[in-house]
């Protein structure tokens, strides 16, 4: 009932687009008119006016198309921050299952209804995961989380994408082929987080390989419960990142919790080269003796060799100091081409390395304090600033790999939480930069 | 016994991808006499109806024990009858797709074969719809309300055929089209805006 003024049908959700078309159309039209009459008139009103739009058009739209839009829009920081902001957490939401259907679910995947498998099964929903639902039950006296995803997701996110697909393109103002790059990343990703059968087997895998780290739990998954669209686990207590600040944890727990998440994300990114995507609140879970527990595999990142070796030695100052691997690394990661000018080359060179040297700012110091505010709205003022550049602006080529796109968000989901957390952070002391100095500097 | 004619007929119809021509040629597969058959049945078509009814009384019996059922509201009742009948269904496909694709012509809003299942599907779902009378949870309307059954029937039937047009994976639409069409038909059946705008209606009507 409280989806009521969601457009749901296929047909309602093209129809919104159509229409945001249709507006973008007249806001050229107000655009190129007033030009006709005024010739300084610049393009930012019409950038504004089509913000405005595109803001309006998705914040009617659920599902996955809002979450495509959104992380393409990031990318070329179309939308301005605040909206960005709005829609981090954009989410497939899916109306809640009915019992019936919960029970159809088991009876398909296990040929037997909950009733029959568990000691006790909640009908009712504890609470609702990104394209389904969590249900509590017990077995052999253990708790129990059941995950239950909504039928028919993946042909939605399918025909979701579709639809999106002509908009973006006229939005984001690029060519098809590179567009399609993006697109079909994003897609491969949200498709990847309807199959529970692979997100046992992933979360198996990182579950194994980050034990060791201190103050993490994971949680232990049962297979024998496990299907397509179904997920068991056993129950995790904790808060999540809102309701935990409320309990007004110490500093020092704060600062615990967070060096774990930051060593969990360390871990994944250079040792395992495979990273949970999706670093959002809703997926940790915090308890009082700064312990942090990870639940949801669903986004997983793996890394290709090749990427990691140029795009993270960004990160490293001696690296990005060196105008000629500089240069290297921009033309291999597709950032600039050969096809610009020398100017064009230089101006965008020039913005990245500004960008990477604020976004690298945590690993060049040994404690770094995420709590500084002053720093994370300097990274958001960078991103409008970026989307300024003329000759970023102009470009109809898609900038950088598409490997970057789910990178980039975790960092900056990462980035975020921690300052929300308000921890500080011991980021020194990595042995990770020395092969990629060797790689690209050669002793 | 008259299971067993059942399986007969179906198992007949899959292996010669016809249904039988006659009830002396039936009889003769079974080993039986036509006197025999007119015990069960007094004709191949009345079995043919009794075959969807079967199913439907068995889904019934089915839900009706289950552990939940006493605890689900109408909606939750009518949903768990929808899936229930469409998962015992499965088994049979071959034969349902065979006998939709024999005579369930666009223009016919169902064939002959199913006026038993409706009887039945009548039978058992008006209590269910006066017990969500009883509780509010479906509103009671003059002259439309006898109606309510009727209307969920177009909805089964809907669904039937849907799934039997369903080529997704495990019949997730079907799902999903299950899901949906029962909730928006027992939505309509709730008390909504439009109650309200009929009483409106109404008090602007007698008042001007």
């Amino acid at each position: 009932m409280e989806q009521q003024s969601i457009p749901s049908t296929k047909v309602q959700r093209a129809m919104r687009f159509v229409k945001t078309g249709a507006q973008i159309g007249g806001n050229y039209i107000k655009h190129y008119s007033k030009k006709m009459v005024d010739p300084s008139t610049s393009k930012d009103q019409l950038h504004e006016d089509n913000a405005t739009d595109v803001y309006n058009a998705l914040s009617e739209l659920k599902g996955s198309a809002l979450k495509v839009a959104q992380m393409l829009s990031m990318e070329k920081n179309i939308l301005p921050k605040q909206y960005t902001n709005k829609f981090q957490m954009a989410q497939y939401s899916a109306p809640p299952l009915s019992g019936p259907l919960i029970v159809q679910t088991f009876v398909k995947a296990f040929g037997k209804t909950p009733q029959q498998m568990f000691d006790s099964f909640e009908m009712k929903a504890a609470n609702a995961a990104s394209i389904g639902q969590v249900h509590r039950a017990t077995l052999n006296g253990k708790e129990l989380a059941v995950k239950i995803q909504y039928p028919g997701v993946a042909d939605s996110i399918q025909s979701d994408l579709k639809i999106v697909k002509p908009i973006a393109f006229r939005l984001l103002d690029m060519n098809e082929k590179e567009l399609d790059k993006y697109i079909k990343e994003v897609e491969s990703k949200l498709l990847e987080e309807t199959d529970y059968e692979l997100e046992y087997k992933r979360s198996t895998e990182i579950t194994l390989a980050c034990q060791h780290i201190p103050d993490l739990i994971f949680t232990n998954y049962y297979k024998e419960f496990t299907a397509k669209r179904v997920l068991t686990m056993d129950w995790l207590s904790g808060l999540h990142l809102d309701d935990f600040l409320k309990t007004n944890p110490s500093q020092a727990i704060r600062n615990q919790i967070g060096q774990a998440m930051w060593d969990f994300y360390d871990m994944q990114v250079h040792t395992l080269k495979s990273v949970h995507a999706d670093p959002h609140p809703g997926n940790f879970l915090m308890q009082p003796d700064g312990k942090l527990g990870v639940i949801d595999f669903g986004c997983v990142k793996e890394i290709p060799a090749d990427f990691y070796l140029y795009y993270f030695a960004l990160l490293i100052p001696e690296v990005v100091e060196d105008v000629s691997t500089i240069q290297k690394i921009m033309l291999n990661q597709q950032i600039i081409t050969e096809n610009d000018s020398p100017e064009v080359q230089q101006i965008i060179t020039g913005a990245f390395v500004k960008m990477t040297n604020l976004l690298r700012a945590p690993f060049d110091v040994d404690v770094f304090d995420f709590g500084n505010n002053a720093y994370i709205n300097q990274i958001y003022a960078l991103g409008e600033e970026l989307s300024k550049i003329d000759a970023l602006k102009k470009s109809k080529e898609g900038r950088g790999s598409q490997h970057a796109l789910y990178i980039n968000r975790t960092y900056f989901g990462l980035y975020s939480m921690l300052n929300v957390l308000q921890a500080q952070i011991k980021t020194g002391e990595r042995n990770w930069k020395a092969p990629l100095i060797q790689f690209h500097l050669g002793n | 016994m008259k299971t067993k004619l059942i399986q007969a007929y179906i198992q007949y119809t899959l292996d010669h991808n016809s249904t039988p021509q006659s009830v002396y040629l039936f009889a003769k597969h079974l080993d039986m006499t036509e006197q025999e058959y007119y015990n069960y049945y007094a004709s191949l078509e009345s079995l043919e109806s009794n075959i969807y009814q079967s199913w439907f009384e068995a889904s019934m019996q089915q839900c009706s024990q289950s552990e939940p059922w006493n605890t689900y509201s109408a909606r939750e009742k009518v949903l768990s009858v929808f899936y229930t009948f469409i998962e015992n269904l499965k088994s049979n496909r071959s034969f349902v797709q065979f006998l939709k694709q024999r005579d369930w012509k666009p223009s016919l809003q169902w064939p002959s074969y199913l006026k038993d299942l409706h009887q039945s599907f009548l039978l058992h779902i008006q209590p269910i719809l006066a017990e969500g009378m009883a509780s509010k949870e479906i509103e009671a309307r003059k002259l439309i309300d006898s109606k309510y059954a009727e209307g969920l029937w177009l909805n089964f039937l809907f669904v039937l055929k849907f799934w039997i047009d369903d080529t997704s994976n495990a019949f997730e639409k079907t799902d999903a089209a299950i899901e949906k069409s029962v909730n928006l038909a027992m939505d309509l059946m709730g008390k909504s805006p439009l109650d309200a705008a009929l009483d409106f209606g109404k008090f602007l009507f007698q008042n001007k």
